[in-house]
């Protein structure tokens, strides 16, 4: 800051100001001339191409292509599903309970093997017995083929290093683009029914798996390589025998993440309908206003999912030796028992234990909204009046009488600017001019409104930013890739969901700065916030739609609060661990120097933790491109809308474009952030 | 040093360039400076290339104990991974026992590996996944040999590096010294005519690198093998080698004797080296003998041998002035020498 102080000039030249003043002067021209030339504001309809056709046209087309050949597979996985349905139902519950918890004791001791049993003995209480277990009959089926596919794919890029490029891109489209996208498309292939999700879900699940193998073969130490070289192996040999396994451990995460993709998916794919499964339960009762009962649906989802998690979790780890006889003695306990009882063994589908606690979660629920109504409706409407409207639409259009006590006037407009002016002078005056131009334009952005931002402002802004970040090649491709959502006629609905979810995102970064520095400087904070985190990041994102609608019906400040849930973990974790990790000397030096916990904090800590703060800002912004699309369930607009339309309608045109324009718009805040961490890092010469 | 036996391992010219283009770069660099290979490793360094060997020439024959040496960076390993064909080698001649290895096929490369050649590595590159037995008997396992004669072989190994007991434990159990011998008893497996040994006891500390130098020269003792072994400790060097080459940054600077060395050093970089070592202790006297025709003992004949070091002979002949005759191990008589040179030859270091 000081430094920068004493060199004006040159500050004043660096390419953040340069870009900035860029984006500034495009913004001010269009403000300006956007009253004359009505196509500056709004790109007109006239001028966008068919390009949603087109896309239906090809897609369907190549749908077309590849028809007969996939209804085979289809018909050729129903066997499987057959099979695995068949397993899961036949099996008296008290076995599969018992081997549950036997798999547990295996793979993790007691903890797991409880971990297990009560979990599903909650499963059975809950009544949801045979939904879950289709649901389980999917994954069971889905996860293998991800398994082999994503290993394929893994082992292949790094067989090829000429592929790794290609298919690293190709990894990184297929977890950007949105899970529901996917669905439109491969409904039309195999028609509807569960091999849909099954797809589906390998689909969405095979890249976490593609990446470890690739990572965890990458990370082989070379000396290790060698040796097997040495050692007279063949390729084969070398890699079956040698790196494979030398890199189980990382393999294993990469299970984790694909059992974890695999059930995230297999619940988002009920919204089809059709297989009867868990997920579907929970839309059912959650469009029927029944809370109680779809929170006990949602716990179920939980509850696989952390089962799921914790058990694949133990392979990635050290693993300890635990007493195989408890295994082969919860076995014969469980096969016993259902022996013993056979007859009086009630089908675990007329379980409704749980139903009444349901029905009276769900009354005190309805009692509660009513008596606090008021609250509620206050809480939402001032968070929607103060903050998510004008971000939307604008100072200039939020502020009415009937809200804010006042009508906005152009007046008002000036004064703002005026303010915003002054505030840039005088950081220029700092010597931080950068920061004074980014406020002048997020003045002009609060005036005009996120959703009627003025195309070439936005346009030229980006490529700015991308300029900065990662050099000229981002800001082409940012261009390159926002005029063809010009073009496609998208435009409005893309900068809807950039809106809501950069507002998402501005409030994680806020809340989850400040709870992860909390969990920095006080251990007791963090082992609150580390079970809560932990919790959040298990859960598959359908469910946390369930407590937001509980309290704030369907609408926009749900999918807000939805979004915000699901999204701010990583940044608390992110910030959280990039200020715990400072290295000790620094700080040392620092303290030695004088400086007091504050000053290390600000002029240490927080430079040093700078890079991993922005990754943390990256997967929040992933995580909440991801949340917007299954927030579309209760109430958006934008594109995760638009998805969701094309889904029921099976347009598969609007659903491609929409799908390929939200990938657009993650892709590139991933490449724009990412380049800033990078430059963060170099900085810091790490 | 003369040898009867044709070499076992012969380079020559070898490059190694790392960096995009590095063939055509150094053929380019070669022709500008006219061949000179000092003037094209300064140009390929100016054009962004690393080159890692420069212009590498020498021989390794048959039961010879042929030491690298050099300080970190200067492409000790380069050339070892170069001969064994880790690296393909960006230009230049390699042969293994009179058989041109550069730019063989993959099969004839795992066939000469499975066979003659074995390698320890710096950092001991142990599978982490197997047990001692398994990572010892992975050698033979990839070729095919069935478990129970893998079995026998790995245990013979295994006691010979003393590690017999610990079959069972996984790399992460051992101390470093256990490692590097796991690492040494596999690199034996299979028996290999040619042992390569990168920095082996490098990451060990003192007393056990003493100990396993010690345990190394008895079974290269009993097994007679061809040896490359890299080293960046001048002491090891000299106390293991048959012949020494130095390497300074990519480039050979000297191949001799561990007396050429401590003696001769061709220039500062190899006189820094041997700065500490006590030249008296690693001199032999035949460096400093010169022929005579006047071979007879006198009656203080202090009985000086060629092999002995110079601080044994000159201990023997402290208050002698006059040559004394230097007698071989039949007792034939083969030079003479001043105790003046003798005292002269240890105070190089001085100067
Ligand atoms: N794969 C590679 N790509 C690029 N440069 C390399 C590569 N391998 C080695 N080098 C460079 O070649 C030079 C020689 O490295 P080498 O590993 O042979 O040194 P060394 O003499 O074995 O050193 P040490 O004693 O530290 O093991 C170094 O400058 C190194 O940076
Ligand atoms: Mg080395």
């Amino acid at each position: 800051m000081t430094a920068a102080h004493g060199r004006p000039a040159r500050a004043m030249a660096a390419p953040g100001v340069r870009a900035a003043l860029v984006a500034l002067l495009a913004g001010a021209l269009c403000l300006a001339l956007a009253p004359r030339f009505a196509w500056l504001g709004q790109w007109p309809d006239a001028w966008t191409l068919p390009l949603t056709q087109w896309a239906g046209t090809a897609v369907t087309w190549l749908l077309e292509a590849i028809k007969p050949l996939a209804r085979e597979f289809s018909a050729l996985m129903r066997h499987p599903m057959d099979w695995a349905n068949l397993a899961l139902h036949a099996t008296p519950w008290p076995i599969t309970i018992g081997v549950t918890a036997a798999l547990g004791w295996y793979l993790g001791g007691f903890a797991m093997a409880a971990l297990g049993a009560v979990g599903l003995g909650f499963v059975v209480a809950s009544g949801y017995w045979t939904e879950s277990m289709n649901t389980l009959a999917l994954v069971a089926v889905s996860v293998p083929l991800a398994l082999v596919v994503g290993g394929a794919i893994g082992i292949l890029a790094n067989e090829m290093p000429r592929l790794k490029p290609p298919v690293q891109a190709l990894l990184d489209v297929m977890q950007t683009v949105p899970t529901f996208a996917y669905l439109t498309p491969l409904m039309l292939l195999f028609g509807f029914g569960p091999v849909v999700g099954l797809i589906a879900s390998a689909i969405y699940a095979a890249p976490p798996m593609a990446r470890n193998v690739l990572l965890a073969l990458e990370r082989v130490d070379p000396e290790i390589r060698e040796a097997a070289v040495m050692s007279g192996a063949t390729r084969a040999q070398q890699l079956f025998q040698v790196e494979i396994p030398s890199g189980a451990s990382q393999i294993m995460v990469g299970v984790n993440q694909c059992l974890m993709a695999a059930l995230s998916m297999v619940i988002i794919a009920a919204v089809i309908g059709g297989f009867n499964d868990i997920g579907w339960e929970v839309l059912l009762t959650m469009r029927k206003a029944q809370f109680g009962q779809s929170l006990l649906a949602g716990l179920v989802i939980v509850v696989f999912a952390v089962v799921i998690d914790r058990y694949s979790g133990t392979l990635a780890g050290e693993r300890r030796r635990h007493d195989r006889r408890v295994v082969y003695l919860l076995l014969a306990l469980s096969v016993v028992l259902t022996a013993l009882f056979w007859s009086s063994l009630a089908d675990a589908a007329t379980f409704h234990v749980l139903t009444p606690v349901a029905e009276a979660v769900d009354r005190s629920l309805t009692a509660f909204t009513i008596a606090n109504g008021a609250t509620l409706d206050a809480i939402k409407n001032n968070a929607m009046f103060f903050g998510l409207l004008p971000l939307r639409i604008g100072l200039d259009q939020a502020v009415l009488p009937f809200t804010w006590g006042f009508a906005w006037t152009g007046t008002m407009s000036w004064a703002l600017f005026a303010v915003a002016a002054v505030l840039c002078l005088l950081l220029i005056w700092r010597g931080r001019p950068a920061a004074g131009l980014m406020a002048m334009i997020a003045a002009g952005m609060l005036e005009t409104g996120i959703a009627d931002l003025p195309w070439p402002f936005v346009l030229i802004g980006t490529a700015a930013l991308g300029w900065v970040a990662a050099g000229w090649r981002l800001a082409l491709l940012s261009l390159v890739l926002l005029s063809s959502i010009l073009l496609s006629g998208l435009f409005g609905r893309a900068l809807m969901s950039l809106y809501l979810s950069g507002a998402a995102v501005f409030a994680c970064a806020l809340v989850g700065g400040a709870v992860g520095w909390l969990a920095a400087v006080s251990p007791l904070a963090w082992r609150l916030v580390r079970p809560l985190c932990d919790m959040l990041q298990t859960i598959p994102l359908f469910v946390f739609l369930i407590p937001v609608l509980m309290f704030f019906q369907i609408g926009e400040f749900s999918a807000f609060l939805a979004i915000c849930a699901y999204a701010v973990v990583p940044m608390i974790r992110y910030t959280r661990h990039g200020l715990v990790s400072t290295p000790p000397d620094l700080i040392e030096a620092a303290a030695a120097s004088g400086a007091t916990d504050a000053q290390i904090m600000r002029d240490i800590r927080v430079p040093y933790a700078a890079p991993t703060i922005l990754l943390g800002l990256n997967q929040t912004i992933l995580y909440a491109f991801a949340m917007l699309v299954i927030a579309a369930l209760i109430g958006t607009t934008g594109l995760g809308q638009s998805i969701y339309l094309a889904l029921g309608q099976a347009d598969v045109g609007l659903g491609v474009s929409a799908g390929a324009a939200m990938a657009i718009l993650a892709l590139l805040a991933d490449r724009i952030v990412q380049g800033f961490a990078a430059e963060r890092r170099r900085a810091l010469g790490l | 040093m003369s040898r009867a036996t044709p070499p076992v391992i012969a380079c020559q010219n070898v490059w190694q360039v790392f960096g995009p283009n590095a063939k055509a770069a150094l053929a380019d660099a070669l022709a500008r400076s006219g061949g000179d290979p000092q003037a094209a490793a300064g140009l390929l360094g100016a054009a962004g290339l690393i080159p890692a060997v420069q212009d590498a020439t020498f021989e390794v024959g048959e039961g010879e104990l042929f030491v690298i040496m050099g300080l970190s960076g200067s492409g000790k390993s380069t050339l070892v991974r170069c001969i064994a064909q880790l690296l393909e080698g960006t230009s230049g001649e390699i042969s293994i026992e009179g058989e041109n290895v550069v730019g063989a096929g993959k099969q004839r490369l795992t066939r000469l590996r499975r066979e003659k050649m074995g390698m320890v590595f710096q950092h001991f590159g142990l599978f982490p996944h197997m047990t001692v037995a398994e990572n010892v008997a992975y050698p033979l396992r990839v070729q095919g040999v069935d478990r129970k004669r893998r079995r026998a072989r790995a245990q013979e190994v295994i006691t010979l590096v003393g590690l017999q007991g610990r079959e069972g434990a996984y790399p992460r159990e051992l101390s470093g010294g256990q490692r590097q011998r796991v690492g040494i008893a596999r690199s034996l497996a299979v028996n290999p005519g040619i042992w390569f040994l990168d920095e082996p006891f490098s990451a060990l500390d003192p007393l056990i690198r003493r100990q396993l130098q010690d345990e190394f020269l008895n079974i290269q003792g009993k097994l007679r093998k061809s040896i490359i072994f890299i080293t960046h400790d001048i002491a090891e060097a000299l106390k293991l080698a048959d012949r020494i080459a130095i390497m300074r940054d990519g480039r050979i600077v000297q191949i001799g004797t561990p007396t050429d060395i401590v003696l001769r050093p061709v220039d500062d970089y190899v006189r820094e080296f041997s700065r500490d070592v006590p030249k008296g202790r690693h001199a032999r006297v035949a460096s400093v003998m010169q022929p005579t025709d006047r071979c007879r003992p006198g009656p203080d004949d202090p009985g000086l041998r060629q092999g002995m070091t110079l601080d044994v002979a000159l201990a023997r002949c402290m208050d002698l002035y006059e040559p004394v005759p230097v007698w071989d191990d039949r007792g034939a008589c083969v030079g003479a020498v001043n105790p003046a040179d003798l005292a002269a030859a240890l105070q190089v270091e001085d100067t």
